[in-house]
């Protein structure tokens, strides 16, 4: 399915909207696409100001002064952000090459007719969106039986599979690989497993894009699983570094009238420091998400649309 | 989303034989089970902690399983309602009903906000007569969504402290600063901004792709009867949206006691000036976790808001299955 076809000659004069409306609408639109980026713009631009700049005139919309020590000083030798980069796309990659191997593997037999058990697995990952054991035990499971705090495993393995992408994926590959494809295959003597490797998951590459871009952004962006199972500075990841960093900042700045001589305001992390952070912590997420939208609006719409 | 094009599906039942004929079909299935049994099913018995002094100890060397959890999970003595009564106490009375406040209003506002401004967005883009500004301001709105809440976090500090860019200019003009983490009365406003930057654009895709999918002839029907744009939308548009509409938020409305916990935990960075309007349930139970409260307490919080979500999401699908079935969820 395409999301904007283009509409048709004879439909588009009797239906579409006044060229009035329409510029309103444009003009609208627009205004609301500016206010989207803003917040982009601004963390950008103040990233690559010189701090001296930032301080005398405060926020600009255009930099007086370019600077990039920022960044410069951000991946200099032993600095925390190249350990949280580090960790970050170590968790990202493994995590989403799991997510792909476990939802592919689980969603394929409950697209099949002829699987006995497929009400019994529904319901048993279903279930789960429904209850769960709240926080406490959760906390309580991944630290006391799991024991995964304080381990790399933390950053990935409870965002790696989700009952959602299985549906999702589910109705994805039920819409869009022929049955007769699978039948025939099976007559041709390919097993279940072959059957799954060269047929389906071919053929349900934008629906597993989705699944794979939901998971790789979830666990790029994890903060809450750090907050609540790392301990150690060097297995953070960006998201939780440059929160503790914000936060740390805020606590010094609000307090050092009481903490005078103790806190030196001018050696802590400038402005253009921590917006270059920002910065270098949504990149690479901009930056993959033109290869995986074309992908991620087919699959997302088929895979949910008929469920 | 559940099987409900199954005409006649062989009777599930745990025999040898059907064992062995979906040999490779549970193979497959091995790995996910194991991930839902380990993430989702083991802390399920763990809400029990809500009806116990729970202390966590370490096992003698002779019991039976040496797990500290486990152990004290067992073996720490029953309390009844106890833990459900220290939260109402007079002292923490206040307290609890302010979360659940913020907690239930914060959800209703997203849900009906969100719900109008995605569906609004969809008719938008679909109207437009430019694909090609369509596709784009589709894909500048979608952005966000990928976009971290702690990121959001700078954003507002960016905006918002002494010296950020609203102050600034207000210094400018003279005017007093805004004081966003020590006065409460801007929370509801940037939560709901950022809430709808983040979001909308997302949650407008399924209307977006329904709305797309809709026949043309029946717009070109109701124009030659003479319906404007508006009545299209009221009697073509939207009941075709109504059932994904429903679905959506039948399950809204079983995290309603939930919260998007990284986005009220961020954005105030633990401001206690604030903390009445930006603490959820969520938030408060993650404190107590963190604190020197007994996890009884947090534990009783937990099972509340899973209970009642869960009860929440029975009766809104079974009223939805009575009236129409065709939408329910299950």
């Amino acid at each position: 399915m395409k999301l904007f076809p283009a509409k048709t000659r004879t439909a588009r004069d009797m239906l579409s909207i006044s060229p009035s409306t329409n510029l309103f609408l444009n003009i609208l639109m627009v205004a609301c696409s500016l206010l989207t980026l803003a917040p982009f713009y601004i963390i950008i631009i103040a990233s690559v100001t010189s701090e001296a700049s930032l301080t005398a005139n405060g926020y600009r919309l255009w930099p007086e002064e370019f600077s990039l020590s920022a960044y410069t000083y951000l991946f200099r030798e032993g600095s925390i952000i190249i350990t949280a980069y580090k960790n970050t796309i170590i968790s990202t990659l493994a995590g989403t090459v799991l997510t792909i191997i476990l939802v592919m593997l689980y969603a394929y037999p409950l697209s099949r007719n002829n699987f006995r058990f497929s009400t019994f697995f529904t319901f048993f990952a279903f279930f789960t969106m429904l209850f769960g054991g709240g926080l406490v035990a959760y906390y309580m499971v991944m630290r006391q039986i799991l024991q995964i705090q304080n381990t790399i495993w933390a950053l990935f393995l409870p965002s790696s599979f989700s009952p959602f992408w299985v549906f999702v994926l589910r109705t994805y590959i039920k819409t869009n690989v022929p049955d007769e494809l699978i039948e025939a295959a099976r007559i041709d003597g390919a097993s279940e497993w072959r059957t799954l490797i060269q047929i389906v998951m071919p053929l349900s590459v934008p629906g597993l894009a989705t699944v794979a871009l939901f998971s790789a952004i979830g666990i790029w962006n994890n903060f809450f699983n750090v907050l609540l199972l790392v301990d150690k500075v060097e297995l953070y990841n960006l998201q939780y570094t440059i929160y503790s960093t914000l936060n740390n900042i805020r606590f010094l700045i609000e307090n050092a009238s009481r903490m005078q001589g103790v806190v030196n305001l001018a050696e802590l992390p400038s402005q253009t420091f921590r917006m270059a952070m920002a910065v270098v912590t949504i990149g690479p997420i901009i930056l993959a998400y033109p290869f995986f939208q074309r992908y991620f609006v087919r699959g997302l719409t088929i895979g949910a649309i008929k469920g | 989303m559940t099987n409900q094009e199954t005409p006649a599906k062989p009777k599930f039942r745990w025999t040898a034989d059907a064992i062995y004929c979906n040999l490779s079909y549970l193979t497959m299935v091995l790995p996910g089970t194991i991930w839902l049994i380990l993430f989702a099913y083991l802390p399920m018995p763990g809400i029990i902690m809500a009806f116990k002094n729970y202390r966590l100890q370490k096992p003698p060397a002779d019991y039976w399983i040496q797990n500290r959890f486990i152990y004290s999970l067992i073996e720490s003595p029953w309390v009844g309602w106890d833990n459900f009564r220290y939260l109402v106490l007079p002292t923490n009375l206040n307290n609890t009903i302010t979360f659940v406040r913020n907690t239930v209003l914060y959800n209703l506002l997203f849900m009906v906000v969100g719900l109008v401004l995605s569906v609004l967005l969809a008719v938008i883009i679909y109207e437009l007569t430019n694909r090609f500004w369509a596709k784009l301001y589709h894909s500048i709105f979608f952005l966000p969504f990928f976009i971290s809440w702690v990121v959001v976090a700078y954003v507002v500090y960016a905006l918002a402290n002494h010296t950020g860019i609203i102050n600034t200019a207000l210094a400018s003009w003279n005017l007093p600063p805004l004081e966003i983490y020590k006065e409460k009365i801007y929370w509801p406003f940037i939560f709901l901004f950022a809430n709808i930057w983040k979001y909308t654009g997302n949650g407008s895709i399924l209307y977006l792709a329904i709305i797309t999918g809709i026949d043309r002839q029946l717009y070109e029907a109701a124009a030659m009867d003479g319906a404007n744009k508006w009545q299209q939308f009221w009697n073509i548009t939207l009941p075709q949206l109504i059932p994904t509409i429903v679905l959506l938020q039948i399950l809204a409305v079983g995290r309603i006691f939930g919260s998007d916990f990284d986005m009220f935990y961020t954005l105030p960075g633990g401001s206690a000036l604030v903390r009445d309007v930006t603490t959820t349930i969520d938030v408060y139970v993650f404190n107590m976790l963190r604190s020197t409260t007994p996890l009884g307490y947090p534990a009783a919080v937990s099972l509340v808001q899973s209970v009642i979500g869960f009860v929440l999401i029975l009766v809104t699908n079974y009223i939805v299955r009575k009236t129409r079935p065709e939408m329910a969820l299950f």
